[in-house]
């Protein structure tokens, strides 16, 4: 088809190629000559060809000496010294000349930066967390995998079911760090590690030297352990420390009972009034990067003997490799090394390797491997912080390019007297550096205020590492790269522009350019939506949380642990103390019952089950008082409840709704249970209450009288506002008949609160960074109104002119602003419904994701958006047109 | 200089004050029956040029070059000497041949 065109060409990119690549100053011979010889090939050989030919020719040229450039005749400096005093005399003499337009740009900017800032050392203190050991690359935690029922789960510490330890003898004992360290000779040291404070059955543990008491938070450990990890000995022997029946304190637990660190060496403590431990070592307070935490360590030694109460049934197994390299080795090798012992039962065992300094971010499992955890909430906000800092830069991008119209005659001016375009480029850029520099000195006044406060609500003690280089290095470059993002587009548009047009004054954006300043305000309200959507869905779930009906009355609860003199004499305390006034109520239970971890399969039978249980959700069997459910208000569904007055109580069972619908029972009333070795009827049913924190369901419980366990809290409730008197009340009591335990309690709903701890913390910081989204975003509009009401001055004041009303032109102004906002909300709906259910799925009970969360933040957007429109343009509107026309 | 070189010089020489890329390129083509292409013309002018061989002006545009305008290339005095002692060394060596040679090209 081609061929038959009157008049053929050569082809066109073949052309734009040679024109690419081919000096300037030989372009038109070279291309002369190769359209001369295109024609002659025409005539010569037909266009087919010669067209051929051509291509040919082109390709053939890309010889060095048609590629080299020939060099300018001038000097291009893009530094000179005198005119860069220039530059910043100029730049100063702009951010003073539009002061709106510089607060807004700097202080947004700012804003964008402390918030990245804050971030940031919050994220470095996280990620920071037990990585001031020796050999952070030695260190691993075993970690298991159980395989059953096709599923597979596993934990940070093994169940010692699982590594069959022999509690009653301490010699014959299978040990797990033992045992891995003489079977492979690749792990230099092992310890095993266990707190004595977690629940289901830790507690501050009393201490006694002389007359002095306190009752302090400590851990287990193997001897290996201190050399394994940092912990300095400031005094006693590191390598002995924790042999035979000893313990080691910290320097303030030292400072507690003895003169100095070091005459607390070779004395004895006493533990829980039961067993004496002799001090081998001091060591230095925990420094706050430590994740593991306690006050004192006491030798797996004494532990195993059997006097130390356990915590938690599940301990950890810390490992040091000799060499980094060997990973894979011990990997390999410990895989299975627990399956030799549990062979031919349904579960297979895995053991694996997790990164000792990874324990603290990533703590979840999911199919029995370690996966997520804080790690989460790090990432989540990092991208908090970069899209903030993103929407400022955006910002700055945009009022610096909406400015630029002004500087646009500047330009001109200078492109005619000779300044070269990337002259003009340093000048616009540095401009734009030095703002954000400004920023940055803004930003980190915001931060050293705002320190205090972040501290206050995170429990963080974050400083500024004023002394850190790597810090301000990151800072600076940081804010370089910010600056000179932030005037890419302005400095590269500007300088692109024709200088005769620019001054005949025909300059205008292109449709591209005002595109594109649009999409980012639409990105802006985005992220906007985004974050206040889930600030308001974190908000309400955690008030949900600490709302909901759990079932029982969380109010005017205290409990007190039982130990020591409390254990025999429960009953008589129980008797004074009910005589006490301001208390309203007071029994026992074997776990605090806001939180009650203890959860077992196997020893709970009943009427009608057939052979093996196959239940997939472990029972919790409990033991209370007979007026549990008095003083807990509880609501009974069926039958009665435990009474004093009925002795024949002790030997019965209470279960909840759950635990009837998993036993699968019709008519439970009177059907025998049994757990362990005790065997009773069921006397009533209890209506479901949260027993464990809302991100768990309800699980199936078991409730039977023992009033004289050796464990488990006093509970009381107290008269409303009362509260005082009665605690001093029972201290008087405690103190009389336990007098070898300090008096120690705890409020039920602070601890109830403490549970959701990581979602208030996160629901305020999202209240915090989403206000701070919303204001930046706000600067950013602000910019803008004022600019495009700069722009259509004229245009405003002619359509006053021809009768246009206030309102006309109020809604002209806003219209355009509120189709991007209607835009971004459409956009962000779905993206913020699939995260925020994403979220939930984590609670097992939850709030409903309802239409007016999404309509509360559009309509907070659009008022605001209004708001800021009609403050901007009221001044325009009002204004006399005469003023703005007359000066053409 | 190479003996391509020198052939471009002698056409250059040839033609002139009309010689520019086209023209010598044709010119080569019909005198010494080489496929001869413009890119390769082009870099000896440089070469040459560099040389001070010959010097080039801009000269006038035809139509069929699109209206672009041709380089112009002449020869120099020196360029000429060039030619000159090139052509004495040979007749010079070629006096010296022992005559089979002569006798084999004439052959």
């Amino acid at each position: 088809m081609k061929d038959n065109q009157p008049f053929p060409t050569p082809p066109r990119w073949a052309s734009r190629l040679l024109k690419w690549y081919c000096a300037p100053h030989l372009l038109e011979e070279i291309q002369g000559d190769l359209e001369e010889e295109f024609e002659y090939q025409k005539k010569l050989n037909g266009p087919k060809k010669a067209r051929l030919d051509y291509i040919f020719n082109v390709l053939r040229f890309m010889r060095p000496f048609a590629l080299k450039r020939k060099q300018n005749q001038y000097p291009k400096t893009v530094y000179h010294m005198n005119m860069s005093r220039h530059y910043l005399l100029l730049a100063y003499r702009n951010v003073l000349r539009e002061k709106a337009f510089s607060i807004i740009n700097i202080s947004g900017l700012a804003l964008g930066l402390a918030c990245c800032i804050v971030i940031w050392l919050w994220v470095d203190s996280e990620r920071k967390t037990d990585n001031f050991h020796n050999y952070p690359d030695k260190l691993y935690n075993v970690y298991y995998t159980l395989h059953a029922n096709g599923l597979a789960t596993g934990g940070q510490t093994i169940p010692r079911g699982l590594t069959i330890s022999n509690y009653k003898d301490y010699k014959n004992t299978f040990l797990l760090a033992d045992d891995l360290k003489e079977a492979i000779p690749e792990i230099q040291y092992a310890s095993m590690y266990t707190t004595g404070y977690e629940l289901p059955w830790g507690h501050p543990v009393t201490f006694r030297h002389g007359e002095k008491l306190h009752k302090l938070e400590g851990s287990m450990a193997d001897e290996d352990f201190f050399k394994m990890f940092n912990y300095p000995v400031i005094a006693g022997n590191k390598q002995k420390a924790l042999q035979g029946k000893s313990i080691a304190i910290s320097r303030k637990m030292a400072n507690m009972f003895f003169n100095s660190p070091g005459d607390a060496i070779g004395e004895i403590l006493r533990y829980e009034n039961k067993l004496d431990l002799i001090i081998g070592a001091v060591f230095e307070d925990l420094p706050k990067e430590s994740s593991l935490t306690f006050e004192y360590l006491i030798s797996w030694e004494a532990f195993m003997a059997g006097d130390v109460e356990e915590a938690i049934s599940s301990w950890h197994t810390f490992i040091q490799l000799g060499n980094v390299k060997d990973r894979p080795v011990v990997e390999s090798k410990i895989k299975d090394f627990l399956s030799k012992y549990h062979e031919g039962k349904e579960f297979k065992i895995e053991l694996g390797l997790q990164p000792f300094n990874q324990m603290y971010l990533y703590s979840n499992f999911e199919n029995g491997k370690p996966s997520g955890g804080r790690i989460d909430y790090l990432n989540i906000f990092s991208g908090v912080g970069i899209f903030i800092l993103l929407i400022a830069c955006i910002n700055f991008m945009n009022l610096a390019t909406s400015r630029s119209v002004k500087r646009a005659k500047e330009v001109g001016v200078r492109k005619t007297i000779g300044s070269s375009r990337s002259q003009l480029v340093v000048q616009f850029l540095g401009e734009s550096v030095m703002l954000s520099f400004l920023s940055l000195v803004l930003a980190l006044l915001i931060v050293q205020l705002y320190l205090p406060v972040f501290n206050a609500t995170t429990g963080k003690q974050l400083l500024l590492p004023v002394d850190d280089l790597y810090f301000w290095s990151l800072l600076t470059g940081l804010t370089l790269l910010t600056g000179l993002v932030a005037g890419s587009y302005p400095a590269l548009f500007l300088s692109s522009l024709d200088p005769v047009r620019v001054l005949k004054g025909a300059f205008r954006f292109r449709k591209s350019a005002i595109f594109s300043r649009k999409g980012m305000v639409v990105l802006q309200y985005v992220v906007s939506f985004l974050l206040i959507i889930s600030t308001i869905t974190v908000t309400l779930q955690t008030r949900f949380m600490q709302n909901t009906n759990l079932g029982y009355d969380r109010e005017n609860l205290i409990y007190i642990r039982v130990e020591g003199e409390l254990i025999p004499k429960y009953g008589i305390f129980r008797q004074r103390a009910s005589e006490l006034s301001g208390i309203a109520a007071i029994d026992r239970s074997s776990e605090p019952p806001h939180q009650m971890k203890f959860a077992v399969y196997a020893p709970i039978k009943w009427e009608g089950l057939e052979s093996e249980s196959n239940t997939t959700v472990p029972f919790q069997p409990t033991s209370v008082g007979f007026d549990f459910l008095k003083l807990m208000k509880l609501e009974l569904v069926e039958g009665r409840g435990f009474s004093r007055s009925n002795p024949a109580d002790t030997s019965a069972f209470m279960v909840n709704e759950k635990a009837v619908k998993q036993m699968g029972m019709k008519d439970p009333i009177g059907k025998w249970i049994s757990a362990w070795d005790k065997k009773g009827k069921i006397i009533g049913v209890l209506k479901d209450y949260h027993t464990k924190s809302l991100h768990q369901p309800i699980a199936p419980i078991i409730v039977d009288v023992k009033e004289d366990l050796f464990f488990g809290d006093i509970v009381v409730r107290t008269e409303p506002g009362k509260t005082k008197e009665a605690l001093e009340g029972l201290e008087e009591i405690c103190r009389e008949i336990n007098p070898d335990y300090p008096f120690a309690y705890k409020f039920l709903d602070h601890e109830f609160e403490k549970i959701y701890h990581t979602e208030q913390m996160t629901a305020r910081l999202s209240n915090i960074f989403a206000g701070l989204a919303i204001i930046i975003s706000c600067l950013g509009l602000l910019g803008l109104v004022m600019f495009s009401i700069e722009q259509r001055r004229k245009e405003l004041s002619l359509r006053k002119i021809l009768g246009a009303t206030i309102s006309n032109i109020l809604g002209l102004l806003s219209k355009d602003f509120l189709i991007l906002v209607s835009i971004s909300f459409v956009v962000t709906v779905p993206l913020a419904g699939y995260f925020m259910n994403e979220w939930l799925q984590k609670f097992a009970y939850r709030i409903e994701l309802t239409w007016w969360i999404y309509a509360i933040s559009g309509l907070a957007v659009v008022l605001l958006t209004v708001i800021i429109v009609f403050i901007q343009a009221f001044k325009s509107a009002l204004a006399n047109p005469v003023k703005y026309l007359r000066s053409e | 200089m190479g003996e391509f070189e020198e052939i471009v010089l002698l056409v250059v020489a040839m033609l002139e004050g009309e010689a520019y890329g086209v023209n010598i390129t044709h010119e080569i083509i019909e005198q010494t029956f080489r496929k001869v292409r413009l890119n390769q013309v082009h870099a000896s002018l440089h070469r040459l040029e560099d040389k001070g061989m010959v010097i080039s002006r801009m000269g006038g545009a035809t139509k069929a070059r699109g209206g672009r305008r041709k380089r112009i290339f002449t020869i120099t005095a020196y360029g000429r000497q060039a030619l000159h002692d090139i052509q004495a060394i040979r007749n010079k060596l070629w006096q010296q041949q022992p005559s089979p040679i002569t006798h084999a090209i004439q052959i």
